[in-house]
């Protein structure tokens, strides 16, 4: 009965329902903004929100978060500058669609399924918290570094076109993300002694040049064609189009849930992993994917919204953040002079309740925050390319900057802005820079434990993944999808369907 | 979102003002995290900034600014002018950047504003460990050699300051010693058993100790801790701590040299209030961290005597890349 009116605390105090509504909105258009992250809004509220009540304080900041992972498909649809790494997968179909002047329907999709994977997310949460987080703890270093193995193997399916192009964009990115000083050694690395080069390149402002920059200057080229003509006829999709893709959506929403409680990893991840598991077990997609396919939206979308109620699991559960957001929220629990740890949901299991009623409250505000004024949005693509193409530049330049508001991020995010550009004339393909970017580290760090842990000794190494069932599964997985890329597969299948 | 935009307009706009007392502050305030978001830097100094801006009468503008072990952060303010318009607010790092490796400049170049805290290192453990305490922790190394996990942050971070010590007291321990990104991390992998043994801050693990999800095996500190006054201090079981103790990482608000120094003193002024209001007094003994809150004389001794204790500990443990002798730093005693 307690949870329950504690659930109900944000529906029966007009004040919070206020705050969360305006936390979301705010939310929606802060994530939208490139370099503009919520976990930099989320940090500002702590000391905003320093002398109010505890409630208020996370409602408004619950409010933040929700909106501000579903608002990164904003810009990522609209213009291929994704708002947010969880984003990237959703541009590349996103933006082929706006092309095609399918824009509403675009965001209209991403609106809904996010709200369905924001559902699936608080749900898992609220009836299963502490079974995932037992789960989630019990990955060691090596289970993480396999991850990241089946991470890298996303190349192949980001990579329309030649795989070799694609494998060294993706090992590009993995350098990329190496330089600086290592974390675990503080040894420096690729820094040329330049002493800006310490901290690494910022991969918010590789993302935004690669994509928005490039972008600009693709768009250079055909400066002359009309704007694309958007139909508006259809923004909300039907019930039916919901139905077909709910088997999948239901899929790409447990991984993000699962991904999103491993306290290493997030809903960036999520949603590229879950991009990749549409690709393979959708038969017939609406269009190919990368040309504007209805899965390549629903599964990041639904992944990355599945991510936040993954990522409190942890949280609430043993007061370890599931990412950096949440990570926040935890010194904001301790500001407000309450213990995030593992008693927190003995000692007060209204707080829990309460979380997951703002959760809910959160999520239905961005469904009706997403869908309201989209036709206004659609109107940014049919903007002449004279006004568009310095709006993204302009855009880019504000993001990059604002990152950590430093100017030589804007340098960097113009210098691979170029890069991208001419990486795109020869058909590189940029998603696997960025992927390896995101990975590098994880997958650096993670074999480094492991193998330190093992005494450096290969043999204990392959030991401990064959005796623990986790690795094991994650050793197999890696395997089948490595083996299902190879050409000896595509032949196996194509003979045994043609015997059929 | 407000407070936002306000700095990043200000950051841009290139106003040249000319600090006076009187005036102080003219405009928006900086603040630099050496950490990210979320650690306990951040939230020290997103607790304690609230109340000070408003006894300055002005907005201080918190920004994280991550990398090199924080050295990023100190070379950022470093560079700009000394006019009290940007605070480097830290934690120990800094005073072992010389002897590390990691630069050439460290709190010698800044004044305290406020030391506002310092924390207790703890050894906890793993609940599967075999073992239930540090005597048994010592007798299981000795006979298991090589095979104990233990957590760490790096060269410099805590965890290898605590070892050293616990090294210079007991004798060489052979472990296998697996570098995390911060305490966090590796206090998450201790509770999924990917690491045995963990010295961390008490305030980071006393929750999970509480729960029962991990085990403390010592204090680090020469007596019992209010918080945990179960948990027996090292000293206890050797004598060889006093040494080296009381030790323990802190949390500082830095200008640099030259700044006027009526623009410290309004700074000094305005911290020290805050750090007294009963909400920080509170956060700061939920999360287990001692209030210091000192300037001055004071904070400058606290830290001379603190960087030649701990880079001569690292130097001793063969850990330091450049003797503490070459910078000057004085062997603690002499």
């Amino acid at each position: 009965m307690d949870a329950l009116m504690a659930f109900l605390t944000v529906f029966t105090q007009p004040q919070l329902l206020l705050l969360v509504a305006a936390g979301t909105f705010a939310g929606v258009y802060v994530g939208a903004i490139p370099g503009l992250s919520v976990t930099m809004a989320v940090s500002i509220l702590i000391s905003f929100t320093f002398s109010w009540d505890v409630l208020p304080a996370i409602s408004l900041m619950i409010g933040v978060y929700m909106g501000g992972v579903y608002g990164g498909s904003r810009t990522a649809i609209l213009l291929n500058i994704p708002g947010a790494p969880s984003a990237i997968a959703t541009a590349m179909d996103g933006y082929p669609m706006a092309q095609r002047g399918e824009a509403g329907e675009a965001i209209g999709i991403t609106t809904v399924m996010s709200f369905f994977g924001g559902f699936v997310g608080i749900a898992v949460l609220a009836l299963l918290a502490p079974t995932v987080s037992d789960f989630a703890i019990r990955f060691q270093p090596r289970d993480y570094m396999l991850i990241a193995v089946l991470g890298i193997l996303l190349v192949g399916s980001l990579s329309s076109g030649s795989l070799v192009k694609g494998i060294f964009a993706g090992a590009l990115g993995i350098g990329i993300g190496a330089v600086g000083m290592d974390p675990l050694t503080f040894t420096e690395r690729f820094t040329f002694d330049i002493p800006l080069l310490r901290g690494g390149i910022s991969f918010i402002a590789v993302m935004i040049g690669m994509f928005g920059v490039s972008e600009a200057l693709m768009q250079l080229h055909n400066i002359d064609t009309p704007a694309i003509k958007q139909k508006i006829s259809r923004i909300v999709p039907s019930f039916g189009t919901i139905r077909k893709h709910l088997p999948l959506s239901l899929q790409t929403s447990s991984l993000g849930v699962l991904i999103g409680a491993l306290p290493g990893t997030g809903g960036d991840i999520a949603a590229l992993m879950a991009y990749d598991h549409a690709k393979r077990v959708t038969k017939s997609p609406s269009r190919p994917f990368g040309q504007g396919a209805i899965e390549g939206l629903v599964a990041p979308e639904t992944a990355n919204n599945a991510a936040v109620g993954g990522a409190f699991i942890p949280m609430m559960t043993l007061g370890i953040p599931g990412d950096a957001v949440t990570a926040i929220m935890i010194g904001a629990l301790f500001i407000h002079g309450l213990n995030p740890g593992p008693l927190l949901m003995v000692d007060q299991p209204d707080m829990f309740w309460f979380i997951v009623g703002a959760l809910v409250t959160a999520n239905c505000f961005m469904l009706l925050f997403g869908l309201t004024g989209i036709k206004l949005f659609t109107r940014i693509v049919e903007m002449p390319r004279a006004v568009l193409i310095p709006l993204i530049l302009l855009l880019s330049i504000v993001g990059a900057y604002a990152v950590n508001n430093a100017i030589t991020d804007v340098y960097w995010m113009l210098g691979f802005g170029v890069f991208g550009y001419f990486m795109r004339h020869y058909g590189y393909p940029l998603g696997p820079v960025i992927l390896g970017v995101i990975l590098s580290r994880l997958l650096d760090d993670n074999w480094r434990r492991a193998i330190i842990s093992e005494r450096e000794d290969l043999g204990r190494f392959f030991y401990g993944i064959v005796t623990s069932p986790l690795s094991l599964c994650l050793l197999v997985a890696v395997i089948l999808i490595f083996v299902s890329q190879t050409p000896l597969w595509t032949r196996f299948r194509k003979k045994e369907s043609s015997a059929k | 979102m407000t407070r936002f935009l306000i700095g990043a307009v200000s950051a841009l706009s290139l106003l040249a003002g000319t600090a006076t007392a009187q005036d102080y502050p003219a405009k928006e305030i900086q603040g630099i995290i050496q950490w990210g978001a979320g650690g306990s830097t951040d939230t020290v100094m997103r607790a304690v900034t609230p109340h000070a801006e408003e006894v300055l009468g002005g907005t201080i503008v918190l920004q994280n600014m991550t990398g090199g072990v924080g050295a990023i952060a100190l070379n950022h303010v470093a560079d700009e002018d000394a006019d009290g318009y940007k605070l480097l607010m830290g934690a120990e790092n800094p005073l072992l950047y010389k002897v590390m490796g990691l630069g050439d400049k460290d709190y010698s170049d800044f004044t305290a504003i406020s030391i506002l805290a310092r924390g207790t290192p703890i050894l906890v453990a793993n609940n599967d460990a075999p073992f239930d305490d540090y005597p048994g922790m010592l007798a299981y190394i000795a006979e298991n050699p090589g095979e104990l996990r233990f957590g760490s942050t790096g060269p410099g971070g805590l965890p290898s300051v605590v070892t050293a010590m616990v090294e210079a007291v007991e004798g060489d321990l052979d472990v296998i010693s697996v570098p995390y990104d911060g305490d966090g991390p590796a206090l998450t992998a201790l509770q999924g058993g990917a690491i045995d043994v963990m010295p961390a801050v008490l305030g980071a693990s006393i929750e999970a100790i509480k729960a029962g999800n991990m085990k403390a095996l010592a204090v680090v500190d020469v007596e019992a801790n209010e918080f945990l006054p179960d948990v027996p201090p090292v000293l206890e079981f050797n004598e060889g701590y006093s040494t080296y103790l009381p030790w323990g990482p802190f949390f500082g608000i830095f200008v640099k040299n030259g700044t006027p120094e009526d623009v410290v003193a309004k700074l000094q002024d305005a911290f020290s209030q805050s750090a007294e209001q009963q909400a920080f007094k509170d956060l700061m003994a939920t999360r287990g961290f001692t209030l210091m809150n000192t300037s001055g004389d004071e904070a400058q001794e606290f830290l001379t005597s603190w960087q030649s204790n701990t880079a001569w500990l690292l130097q001793d443990a063969g850990m330091a890349k450049t003797s503490p002798e070459e910078f000057g730093i004085a062997r603690p005693g002499e």
